[in-house]
């Protein structure tokens, strides 16, 4: 029996950056499947992601998800509310479908996009969508202890993703993580 | 359960590191478009739109993002 957090919806932002990671497999661990909405398969190229998507569309490890139209509609309130809500970071179509899935069917949003993450806080609706980023990706291969931790170098993880992406994490948010990764796996008591 | 955050002042300092790494040489020397394109980017933070804007796909834009030296924050 799964659970519906064993299911992810990862938008083209997030698997763009993704698939460039030299472990980019070990996201597979965390999630029974990652389903990717259609529309990211017009945005991707380049061979070597062409054929990461194909053959984990083969295996399974991936999935497309086909939109439904409540969802699109539900999707072009979310771009809206987002521009009205004031502080707010507007939201743009391609991850504000992956929130209304995320609302729907309890599946985690794999997305870099700021205006999503602030939305699920400011939203009382979409507060409980978990929508991680990279970072809280590596974070939970950690604390979930899918890889071997090294207690003497814990960003590793982190700094490989962002040499292979050109990708930089934010050092409070880094250093914050490393402290809790410190706590839960390294302390001796 | 862990959750992302982002806080105010993320923004600017995305901004600023965007900014600071950027390859302006390489950006300068780009047609119009594409140049609007990576400023937009750097400004904003949102490739998505930049890529509209570019009229190039996600994944062509992010490897221009990449030779312009120009990193995703978040």
């Amino acid at each position: 029996m799964y659970r519906s957090t064993d299911f992810a919806i990862a938008d083209t932002c997030f698997l763009i950056d993704w698939v460039r990671f030299r472990r980019r497999d070990l996201i597979f661990k965390l999630f029974k499947t990652v389903f990717i909405p259609e529309s990211v398969l017009r945005e991707i190229k380049s061979e070597s992601t062409v054929m990461w998507v194909a053959l984990n569309l083969a295996s399974g490890n991936l999935a497309l998800y086909t939109e439904v139209f409540d969802e699109v509609e539900e999707a072009r309130k979310i771009t809206e509310l987002s521009r009205r809500l004031p502080g707010a970071i507007s939201v743009d179509l391609p991850e504000a479908l992956c929130m209304a899935v995320g609302r729907r069917r309890g599946y985690v949003v794999l997305t870099e996009n700021r205006g999503a993450i602030m939305f699920a806080d400011l939203v009382s609706d979409y507060n409980d969508v978990i929508v991680w980023r990279s970072l809280e990706v590596l974070l939970a291969l950690h604390m979930r202890r899918l890889i071997d931790a090294d207690c003497n170098n814990l960003s590793m993880l982190f700094r490989e993703y962002e040499e292979d992406t050109k990708h930089i994490f934010p050092e409070r948010d880094l250093s914050n993580g490393v402290e809790v990764l410190r706590r839960e796996l390294c302390s001796k008591n | 359960m862990l959750r992302a955050k982002v806080r105010t002042g993320d923004l600017s300092e995305a901004r600023d590191i965007r900014r600071r790494y950027a390859d302006w040489e390489f950006i300068e020397k780009q047609p119009p478009k594409i140049r609007a394109a990576l400023i937009y980017y750097i400004e904003s933070g949102d490739l998505y739109v930049a890529s509209r804007i570019a009229g190039l796909t996600v994944e062509e834009f992010n490897e221009l993002r990449i030779k312009a030296n120009i990193p995703n924050v978040s």
